[in-house]
């Protein structure tokens, strides 16, 4: 997955969580947010990372990771061990994202969810236009290379979570560092926000 | 180097054993590396495999062959003694120096033979920490260890949670499978059903058990490899031959191996403590002591855990420790977990894997940053 400028999201994502939480980066790279969570937030912080180069980076770094997929090691922890789950970037790339966002809903008390919107103008400009699957900055790999294997659209990911009755509190729009409450679809955001945040839950 | 130093524990009160009875006055033969600091928080302890020993970074003294673990303990290595003391004690029920079959009994004078007690890895443990205690140190920074090695880490966890920072269990399991068990049956039978195994009378006779032990070895050394390796290491290749001899003498390289290995062994190993160490494991379930729940086993645990695993570990598999991570999990610890990928088969911990000892001196280094 492309993380470029992955890390002005970290302080969005801070806003989210309280001090002292216990939180779960599903997918968590080399550890870089949980890290600076820990510094910021003082977080009791676990992850899970897929390839094993980026588990050494976070062994190196002091952070509890386990080497595991989020599509079949989450049924490993009981329900809402953590206070908050992370999966940022990732769910595009899982083999089942509806089973995911239930593990996630389950085993934390709230889940901070955020994808590569597929429904931002660019997007829909460059099938329009070009005929060709869209690359960019947030979508980097060509059609035949990509780990991406779900895309969604915000509107997508918000009938989802209203199938499976997750509830969606909050929403991000990472271009202006904004966090608001949520209150139904929204033409801009789906348009405009080239990256899709959420911050959802299920009792 | 360390010179390996013998002390005398359980002098004051015995050590009770789980299948009753108990050793008092027993010796535990161990080594150290590197220097105690003032604080006393940068301990290490070692625990080692089945047929391993207190020489883990020093060359044994029989075979003359370096440490089982000189690539992972000393200066500058993964577990680097420039800044850790690790500590290495052989096992009770060990045969190079600590209280044993083949020590004498202080109660009469003889060798302990058989009349030694079986004993278990929870007793194993017990012992340990009576030296941990005798070299004045009231919380390892870590233990760590392989295999056998790696239920000694998890006995620990539960039986003195409170005296472990971190720790690393490798390629081990919270108890044997009906498979594990087997394995070590076919061992145990094949030094009985030597005639000179003289119901493990043989300390003092002209013939020694050395064919069972041997054969032993062999099926175990079997356990420790994989398909692949043995594979890509002999395949069918014939050893000194150009053509099948039509005998029973070694043809393939394989079987010379595994004689070689068979012979090498019984130089350096007691037949009895053979019996005894392979029951301990067969016995060890480290949920015994809580009625059967990891849960419970765990529950008093608050230290930082990496687990390792190898791919082609079928003896002790990736399976069996994420088992134990599962159960880590549940209770929120800090847990990490790795799975090397290696065709080296369970041996894997004892050979040259460069990611596996990254992901040791990683989590090592940084906990140790953290404390």
């Amino acid at each position: 997955m492309s993380l470029i400028n992955e890390n002005k999201d970290f302080g969005v994502i801070a806003e989210l969580i309280p001090n002292n939480a216990s939180v779960i980066d599903v997918g968590c790279n080399d550890g870089s947010l949980l890290e600076y969570l820990r510094e910021y937030k003082n977080i009791d912080g676990r992850g899970m990372e897929i390839d094993q180069k980026k588990v050494q980076l976070c062994l190196a770094k002091g952070i509890s990771v386990i080497e595991g997929d989020a599509d079949t090691d989450l049924y490993d922890y009981p329900d809402k061990l953590f206070d908050y789950s992370i999966l940022t970037y990732t769910l595009q790339a899982t083999k089942s994202p509806k089973t995911v966002m239930q593990q996630l809903v389950r085993i934390s008390k709230k889940a901070i969810i955020s994808f590569p919107n597929f429904g931002h103008w660019k997007i829909g400009a460059s099938l329009l236009l070009n005929r060709k699957m869209p690359v960019s900055k947030k979508l980097s790999y060509s059609w035949h290379e990509t780990p991406n294997l779900h895309f969604c659209t915000i509107n997508d990911f918000i009938d989802l979570c209203e199938e499976l009755e997750i509830k969606i509190e909050k929403k991000g729009d990472l271009s202006n560092k904004k966090l608001s409450n949520f209150s139904g679809k929204n033409f801009l955001d789906s348009y405009f926000n080239e990256v899709g945040l959420f911050l959802v839950s299920k009792d | 180097m360390s010179e390996n130093k013998i002390v005398t524990l359980a002098e004051d009160e015995p050590l009770n054993l789980d299948g009753g009875g108990s050793l008092s006055k027993f010796k535990t033969a161990y080594t150290t590396y590197g220097k105690l600091n003032d604080e006393k928080n940068n301990s290490i302890l070692v625990c080692h495999a089945l047929t391993g020993d207190q020489y883990v970074a020093s060359d044994h003294p029989i075979t003359k062959k370096n440490g089982w673990w000189s690539m992972v303990v000393g200066p500058d290595k993964p577990i680097d003694t420039n800044k850790f003391f690790v500590i290495c004690p052989n096992v009770i029920g060990g045969c190079m120096g600590s209280t044993g079959p083949k020590e004498i009994n202080p109660e009469n004078g003889k060798e302990f033979a058989t009349d030694f007690p079986v004993i278990t890895i929870a007793d194993m443990v017990r012992a340990q920490k009576l030296l941990i205690d005798y070299l004045g140190i009231e919380k390892i920074f870590c233990v760590t260890g392989g295999s056998m090695g790696g239920m000694l880490v998890l006995e620990w966890l539960s039986k003195f949670p409170e005296m472990v920072h971190s720790a690393v269990p490798i390629a081990t399991a919270t108890n044997h499978s009906a498979q594990n068990i087997a394995l070590n049956e076919l061992a145990r039978q094949s030094i009985m059903a030597d005639p000179n195994w003289q119901s493990g009378n043989y300390y003092h006779s002209d013939k020694k058990p050395m064919k069972g032990l041997s054969v032993a070895r062999m099926a175990a050394h079997i356990s420790y490899l994989s398909k692949e390796a043995l594979q890509s290491k002999f395949g069918r290749n014939l050893q000194d031959k150009n053509s099948l001899d039509y005998s029973f003498d070694a043809n393939f390289q394989i079987e010379s191996y595994l004689r070689h290995q068979g012979f090498t062994f019984v130089d350096r190993f007691d037949a009895n403590s053979y019996l005894y160490i392979t029951r301990a494991m067969d016995y060890f379930d480290v949920s015994s002591a809580n009625n059967g729940s990891l849960i419970e086993a765990f529950k008093k645990t608050q230290s930082k855990i990496l687990c390792v695993s190898f791919t082609s570990d079928w003896l002790y598999p990736t399976s069996e420790n994420k088992k134990i991570v599962k159960v880590f999990n549940s209770l929120g610890l800090n847990v990490s977990f790795i799975e090397i990928e290696t065709e080296n088969g369970h041996d894997s911990f004892l050979l040259d894997e460069p990611k596996f000892f990254e992901a040791i001196k990683g989590f090592i280094n940084s906990t140790f940053e953290n404390l």
